[in-house]
């Protein structure tokens, strides 16, 4: 079993109008089975309401399924006393950095979380330098936090989810209020991360650019999960992701507008030295 | 109705010690009909900026004139020129507060003065235009997706009928189709009305693809204002600026890097693709 593992899982969530009168059942995630090994970097894509942020919720446990399991860490989610060491092996950074960020300092606010985990007064030290420096933000650890640009202050909520050591971080659309520069920011150290610290990446996002690293895709619709595979798997069916609402990264797209009008091209093209490359063949 | 922006500095917290100059001695001219593109990195100013155009802020010096005449004289009439020049703020879905889509968009013209049914009209065209469809007008705002919410208080916006329209980041947080589909929606809004738009924006590939002409914040400052392909010229100093030009021009470069005749000014996938098949001679 690997760090994350979803069994048929369901989650049903009950509408209601005004009165409080049930009015209906709406299957936000509809049977979705998924193993995650440790270490892996797993991006998610779906169009808004597809069921992907509800999906990442069961990874530590602010949801639990209506139906199937979810094991963390072999740890079913739904035993109320695993809850506390499910939040600490599966860490999650959401979309808004200001609603996250909640000490006057930003050394103060990443050690928060080892504070509350009963850490040791010098343990939390150390680990609020590693952390920060693990995002590149060790230099502003005396910084205000709303002295700090929208990206720096994603890495410090990064930080912070960090400095508890998850082995599992799971990020919720964490660049869409970002600038071009605080995007490729948190998206580094997202990167960072995975490969020099070995923790497990859950990355969702609607930006199909910061996902051609990823070693996985799974591409949700409709509570299922409709394809799944290497961004160059993924990337390679431009017509299936607009039926889903998505796109693929602009690079793809235009070796894919170049395809169509008769350059013969491989599928899947990610990067723009790819492209030159292909591209050479014919100067 | 143009506008003109003249000589206006801003100073956050004038007269204390934390006094920042927001906006430094901007000059702008909005002439009627265009489509504007502002950029800039998270804090450049561009929400400062657009916020003093419908006199939500006042500038600390210098002067604006709506159709000719100073905003800032005693008895220039705010609350006309606020009817006149729409907000649309960022993530604006969190201002639908009515019991059904209909009555939230209602709201605005009401609020004018304007009797039920004037506002019933206006409401309905604003719906129309937005692309939302009949059968949602009497749900609860609460009740539609990400993307639906967005148009429908954008809905709320056109139903005042302004002459310009102005919205910060309107597509953050919205799937590639969402997005698609907004952008366009503004676009056709722009010539089918004349409407000029002002668009805040952090996606360089959405502002390549639609706007006439773009404006470039940097520490409260105008650092380029001209149209897209001359402003991605200067990629190289955007990326100084924390921005970024759209990818696509980063393909072109590689490709003129390797020896092929393309023309690096092209900023979307259409053109892209029209050069590299000249150059391929294929054209």
């Amino acid at each position: 079993m690997g760090i994350v593992k979803a069994s048929d899982v369901v989650y049903e969530y009950i509408r209601r109008d005004d009165e409080g009168n049930v009015e209906g059942i709406t299957t936000a995630v509809d049977k979705v089975s998924l193993d995650i090994r440790q270490g892996e970097f797993i991006a998610i894509l779906g169009h808004n309401g597809s069921g992907k942020s509800t999906l990442a919720k069961h990874i530590n446990a602010i949801l639990t399924p209506t139906e199937g399991t979810v094991w963390v860490d072999g740890m079913d989610t739904s035993e109320e006393d695993k809850l506390w060491n499910v939040r600490q092996t599966a860490g999650m950074v959401f979309q808004n950095p200001d609603n996250q960020i909640i000490g006057q300092v930003v050394e103060e606010d990443v050690g928060f979380g080892p504070e509350n985990m009963g850490i040791p007064t010098k343990e939390i030290w150390e680990r609020v330098e590693e952390s920060l420096r693990a995002v590149g933000m060790y230099e502003f650890r005396k910084y205000s936090p709303n002295k700090l640009s929208g990206g720096q202050k994603q890495r410090v909520s990064i930080a912070g989810v960090l400095a508890m050591h998850p082995k599992c971080i799971v990020l919720d659309e964490p660049t869409a209020m970002l600038d071009p520069s605080g995007r490729k920011e948190v998206i580094r150290a997202v990167r960072g991360l995975n490969q020099v610290e070995g923790v497990t990446v859950i990355l969702i996002t609607h930006y199909m650019e910061e996902i051609i690293h990823a070693d996985r895709v799974f591409v949700m619709d409709r509570g299922r999960i409709a394809m799944e595979g290497t961004p160059r798997q993924i990337f390679s069916q431009v017509e299936k992701l607009k039926e889903l609402r998505l796109d693929v990264p602009q690079v793809t797209l235009l070796a894919y507008e170049l395809k169509k009008r008769g350059v013969a091209l491989p599928d899947g093209i990610l990067t723009a030295e790819e492209l030159a490359d292909a591209l050479s063949a014919y100067y | 109705m143009s506008i003109i922006v003249d000589h206006v500095n801003y100073i956050y917290g004038a007269d204390t010690p934390l006094a920042v100059a927001a906006l430094k001695d901007v000059c702008l001219q909005f002439p009627d009909g265009q489509f504007v593109g502002i950029i800039g990195h998270t804090g450049s100013g561009k929400s400062t900026l657009v916020q003093h155009l419908n006199g939500l802020l006042k500038a600390t010096s210098g002067h604006i004139y709506f159709d000719g005449e100073d905003i800032y004289d005693k008895d220039y009439d705010m609350k006309k020129l606020r009817s006149r020049v729409g907000l649309v703020f960022q993530y604006p879905e969190h201002q639908l507060f009515e019991v059904d889509v209909f009555s939230d968009v209602c709201f605005g013209p009401k609020n004018l003065g304007l009797d039920k049914r004037e506002a019933e009209l206006r409401a309905y065209d604003a719906l129309r235009r937005v692309g939302l469809p009949d059968e949602l007008f009497y749900q609860s705002p609460f009740d539609l997706s990400g993307g639906q919410k967005r148009r429908a208080a954008i809905a709320g916006v056109l139903a005042m009928k302004p002459d310009v329209l102005i919205l910060d980041e309107p597509t953050a947080g919205l799937d590639p189709k969402g997005r698609d589909e907004i952008l366009h929606q503004i676009k056709q809004l722009q010539t089918q009305t004349g409407m000029t738009i002002l668009l805040v924006s952090h996606s360089m590939e959405d502002v390549a693809e639609y706007v006439d002409r773009i404006i470039v914040m940097n520490k409260g400052s105008v650092l380029y204002d001209d149209e897209p392909r001359k402003v991605f010229r200067h990629y190289k100093e955007l990326e100084e600026v924390g921005l970024a030009a759209p990818q696509v021009t980063y393909v072109l470069h590689k490709l003129k890097e390797k020896g092929m005749n393309v023309d690096v000014s092209a900023t979307t996938i259409e053109e892209a693709a029209d050069t590299v098949l000249q150059a391929l001679g294929r054209r």
